[in-house]
């Protein structure tokens, strides 16, 4: 189909195909080309060649030398006029080491210094001294395709701001090296003795759990049968009064909680997408939700009512019976001496006042049936003081990100294992670590809005993200989301409530093949993919498909350009991998140090499952 | 003669009102029905008796002798006249004259439309060649009433002897000029007019005045003349009879046809039916009809097309291709069950803008906006055929893309072209250009 003027400039660069027949002599315009969106498919079925094909920017104005029908390419021997390409520049993902700016316009405004770059290649502007207002400024365009446009305040941004220390967070890890059973729970240097006994009593305290089972699993036994994981959680308490996000945290390291079961009638809790099977071919390590090669779990193996594993109370209860035995830990780990500590982390929450200011969105899962997170419990990942998010509305909670790498999240997931966040997912959570710590923006928050079951009430919830981030005036959001499908509604919302109130917002799912979008809006325009899985599936390895730190400085990126107006180059029709290696090693250029990725589960021992179902 | 059938819709607007009831005698005339809102005057176009009021029409048994003369109307301002006599656009939009030349045109331009690019259809052409100086007469007043300074006429390069009629009458006729058309459908369009005349592109919700202009088709010109001169009231029509007829598939043109005849006696008039008809289609083939024997025309009627037999797909899945140019949603349904195939998937032309009444425009009539994007929606929804009612030019790129799809392409207008020996449309083989050299 024709296209109009708007169009042409988004797609200078692509091939310039007649969408009619046009007969010589015209000139050629926006409306006698075929729109590039669809040329994927045209190529594919053989009905287009593009060899030796002009692009739009070269064809638009020029003449037609011959009468040509319809899907003809636009080639050099049937048109005069054409015009050279803005910059030879072929490739447009290639970057070359330096290039200078072609077009670059500087003129002082109203207040605004505007720069404008017609071709951009590996730009920094650097705004040194006191026009009008005094500037020290410096903006960074990461070096992308298309054109920069870069507006930087000047009468407005104060003269360099200093970084203000909002609240800070202590992490002491204490190391574990063995786990045994024992009279009673306590540590005796690095080994951690649970008390024998202790599966009664919390199977007793909860009402639908039928029993419970513990297995202390070391790096030897890996290789072994698992009902589905629903949760891995980090060992951590606070101490004295503190709260979470603030104060002291201790932590175990090389032990994790693992939480897994089935009903009374063998089903896994979450079956339809669950993780059962040997533990080393389900688990992809390292995953920031995942547990680590040669950590240990102490793995509760919770039997609930039959038929409640689909419903809010069953799996609630196999994390509150598995809670108790972690709690006794907790209260073990806060006797312990200080000489044990082996390694301390300091966290702290600071702001950037007049760099650019972002927000995080995450949405979490409150459909209500099986999926619900707690938020902010009194312990690190715990289940006292814990709000239901299905109770509270699914409204959205603002947190702190040191409250986020706190455990503030309960997480209790449900099917759909390979890009699901579990709890231990927020307690290293990629995103909040990496914003936090970039000296270019200036994180605010991270706001958790559920994703409600009804369609009303997904975007009941999402207007008031909308309003939340009006009333943040923010400059950039992301907006994360876990799963796929029905939570790709309110993910889209959210993305439109942001970005009509003019805010630059940068998505990250995972999308690939089996989660490709069901929805959109014209303001989806920054999407970043969490798949890592090779065939762009769900593949029920757990966490395969979360967010990573590679998924995180994409984004960063992303919603960086985003923000200084520039120009990201429009999804692929059909997804190609290609895409996150190109921007990967873009960016890698950028820092000047390559992003290493992390591996799938095709580095993990082939299961019998992902044999059948998947690859 | 059977019964003469007057609808009370003949006309854009609402229906009349009739004022006369059963057992009323009434002339060629007399008038029968008046407007409620937007319409015009309706007449009776025959000497007979009311035998029946409807709902929607009023039914006359005429007499056996049918004299000539008829009740004029009153005299008055030209334009009170052209109002009175009820006349309304006859190329078909049926939009009152009277309401329409009400424009002060401030020195623009009466536009001529003698494209009658429906094809098939003959009686605008052979108007021109047998009546120039009639319609050139209405054209003067038209220019008059509605203060334009110049008159165009748009007519087809093809129609060489009509041309050079209308050049041989326009010779001493400064104002009056005449821009010739390519052969391509559409043209007659009214927006394709302006643009082909004036070089004016409107928006589809845009009237020619927008370009200080009015477009007037032939016929109509004519009957302003009647209107004026002759004091005639807007009774009759012509009309082209062509198809499925004894004795062949050449045109049969009938001038001054009394509105409200049946269609079956006029097929009679053109030597009746030659076997069972695929279907009759009133008006032209594109943006015609299927009709019966017994409907009646109406001050638009324009062409009657029985057709041969429609192919059997035997059930075949079929796509349609709804556009502005030709047939509606409903039409395309029709000619696709009549196909006896199943409509799986239904797409719409770009370039079609829906107006508030639901009726289609094209944004760009004649200029194809792209149609692949329509044919891989086909193909995703499985269908074998599929249907088109474009315009040459659109036509001629689905078949750009479609038919390397396997899609098996039909035009709505097939059955109707096969019956009157016009080339299908398909490939479009002429220039949109035009030499103005007469």
């Amino acid at each position: 189909m024709s296209i109009t003027a708007e169009t042409c400039k988004e797609h200078a660069k692509d091939p310039a195909v007649l969408c009619c027949r046009a007969e010589a002599g015209i000139t050629i315009g926006p409306e006698n080309l075929e729109d590039p969106a669809i040329f994927d498919d045209l190529v594919d079925s053989g009905l287009l060649k593009l060899d030796g094909c002009l692009t739009i920017e070269e064809v638009l104005g020029a003449k037609l030398l011959k009468t040509c029908d319809s899907l003809s390419p636009l080639t050099a021997d049937v048109v005069e006029g054409a015009k050279a390409p803005a910059a030879a520049e072929e490739v447009v993902e290639e970057v070359a080491p330096v290039a200078a700016p072609v077009n670059a316009t500087t003129s002082v405004a109203g207040g605004m210094l505007k720069i404008h770059i017609g071709e951009g290649k590996d730009i920094d502007i650097q705004l040194p001294m006191g026009i009008g207002g005094g500037v020290a400024e410096v903006v960074e365009v990461p070096a992308a395709e298309g054109t920069a446009a870069v507006a930087a305040p000047v009468a407005a941004a104060p003269v360099a701001q200093e970084e203000k220390v909002i609240r800070s967070l202590t992490r002491k890890h204490f190391k574990v090296t063995e786990v045994k059973r024992g009279p009673e729970t306590k540590f005796d240097g690095t080994v951690l003795y649970i008390r024998e006994g202790i599966e009664e009593e919390a199977a007793a305290s909860q009402k639908l759990v039928n029993s419970l089972k513990i297995d202390i699993i070391t790096p030897e036994n890996y290789h072994t049968y698992s009902e589905t994981i629903m949760d891995v959680q980090p060992i951590a308490t606070k101490e004295g009064d503190a709260e979470i996000g603030t104060g002291v945290t201790r932590v175990l390291d090389g032990v994790v909680m693992v939480v897994s079961g089935t009903d009374a009638n063998g089903v896994q809790i979450g079956e339809f997408g669950s993780s059962e099977g040997y533990l080393d071919e389900n688990i992809m390590w390292g995953r920031p939700g995942c547990p680590e090669k040669g950590e240990i779990f102490i793995k509760t193996e919770v039997i609930i009512k039959e038929g409640t594993n689909m419903e809010r109370p069953g799996p609630l209860a196999a994390h509150t019976a598995t809670d108790v035995i972690t709690q006794e830990i907790r209260e073990a780990l806060k006797k312990l001496d200080e000489s044990l500590v082996v390694d301390t982390e300091e966290f702290t929450q600071v702001r950037r006042p007049g760099k650019k200011k972002v927000v995080i969105v995450k949405e979490i899962m409150g459909q209500g049936a099986m999926h619900d997170n707690l938020i902010l419990p009194v312990e690190p990942v715990g289940i006292l003081g814990g709000k239901p998010n299905v109770d509270l509305g699914n409204v959205p909670v603002m947190t702190s990100p040191l409250e986020v790498l706190d455990g503030c999240i309960h997480a209790l997931t449900c099917i759909g294992p390979a890009s699901k966040e579990m709890s231990r997912h927020y307690w290293r959570e990629p995103l909040v670590l990496e914003t936090l710590h970039d000296e270019e923006v200036d994180l605010c928050g991270v706001l958790f809005v559920g994703s409600p079951q009804i369609n009303a009430e997904k975007f009941y919830v999402s207007k008031r993200v909308g309003m939340m981030v009006e009333a943040l005036d923010v400059d950039g959001a992301f907006v994360t989301t876990e799963g796929f499908g029905n939570n790709h509604i309110d993910f889209a919302s959210h993305h439109e409530q942001i970005g009509m109130r003019g805010v630059p917002v940068v998505g990250m799912s995972f999308c690939a093949v089996q989660g490709a979008l069901v929805v959109g809006n014209k303001y989806m325009t920054h999407m970043v993919d969490n798949n890592k899985s090779e065939s762009g599936i769900e593949n029920e390895v757990l966490g395969c498909n979360t967010l990573c730190h590679e998924d995180a400085i994409r984004a960063l990126a992303m919603l960086k350009a985003a923000m200084a107006g520039e120009d990201v180059k429009k999804a692929e029709k059909k997804w190609n991998p290609n895409v996150k290696s190109t921007n990967i090693e873009l960016i890698g250029n950028t820092r000047g140090a390559a992003v290493e990725l992390v591996a799938n589960e095709q580095s993990l021992p082939m299961s019998q499952k992902r044999k059948e179902k998947y690859d | 003669m059977g019964n003469i059938q007057i609808l009370l819709r003949q006309h854009v607007g609402a229906p009349c009102a009739p004022i006369v009831k059963a057992g009323d005698e009434v002339k060629k005339g007399t008038l029968i029905a008046t407007p409620t809102g937007l319409g015009a005057n309706i007449f009776s176009s025959v000497y007979g008796v009311v035998e029946e009021v409807k709902e929607d029409r009023i039914i006359i048994k005429p007499d056996a002798e049918q004299k000539d003369e008829f009740v004029p109307i009153e005299e008055g301002s030209k334009l009170d006249m052209v109002k009175a006599a009820g006349v309304v656009g006859m190329g078909g939009a049926g939009f009152p004259t009277g309401v329409k030349l009400g424009t002060d045109l401030d020195g623009g331009y009466i536009l001529i439309n003698a494209a009658e690019c429906e094809p098939g259809l003959k009686h605008n052409i052979m108007q021109i060649e047998n009546e120039c100086d009639k319609v050139i007469r209405g054209v003067k007043y038209c220019m008059e009433i509605s203060n334009a300074a110049k008159a165009i006429f748009a007519i087809k390069k093809k129609n060489e002897n009509a041309v050079k009629t209308l050049k041989e009458a326009l010779k001493d006729e400064a104002a009056i000029s005449i821009h010739l058309l390519p052969d391509i459908y559409p043209m007659g369009e009214e927006r394709a007019v302006v643009r082909e005349t004036l070089g004016i592109e409107l928006e589809p919700t845009q009237l020619p005045a927008a370009a200080k202009s009015i477009v007037i088709n032939v016929e109509t010109l004519a009957r302003v003349a009647e209107a004026i001169d002759e004091r005639k009231p807007s009774f009759s029509k012509n009309l082209t009879v062509i198809g499925k007829i004894k004795g062949g598939n050449k045109p049969h043109v009938f001038m001054d046809v009394p509105v409200g005849t049946s269609v079956g006696d006029l097929i009679e008039m053109a030597g009746g039916l030659d076997g069972e008809p695929g279907e009759i289609v009133m008006g032209g083939p594109f943006t015609g009809k299927a009709t019966t024997l017994d409907a009646p025309i109406t001050k638009t009627t324009g062409g009657i097309i029985p057709t041969i037999e429609f192919p059997d797909l035997h059930g075949a899945t079929m796509g349609v291709l709804v556009c502005a140019c030709g047939g509606d949603e409903t039409r395309m349904r029709d000619i696709a069950t009549k196909m006896n195939s199943k409509v799986v998937s239904v797409a719409r032309c770009k370039q079609a803008a829906e107006m508030k009444s639901g009726a289609l425009k094209c944004e760009r009539p004649g200029n194809c906006p792209g149609q692949v994007k329509n044919s891989m929606q086909f193909k995703k929804d499985k269908c074998e055929y599929i249907i088109i009612g474009n315009c040459s030019d659109c036509s001629n790129t689905v078949m750009g893309s479609a038919p390397k799809m396997g899609l098996k392409v039909f035009h709505q207008t097939d059955h109707i072209m096969r019956t009157i020996g016009h080339p299908l449309y398909r490939y479009l083989r002429v220039s949109k250009k035009v030499d103005q050299d007469i």
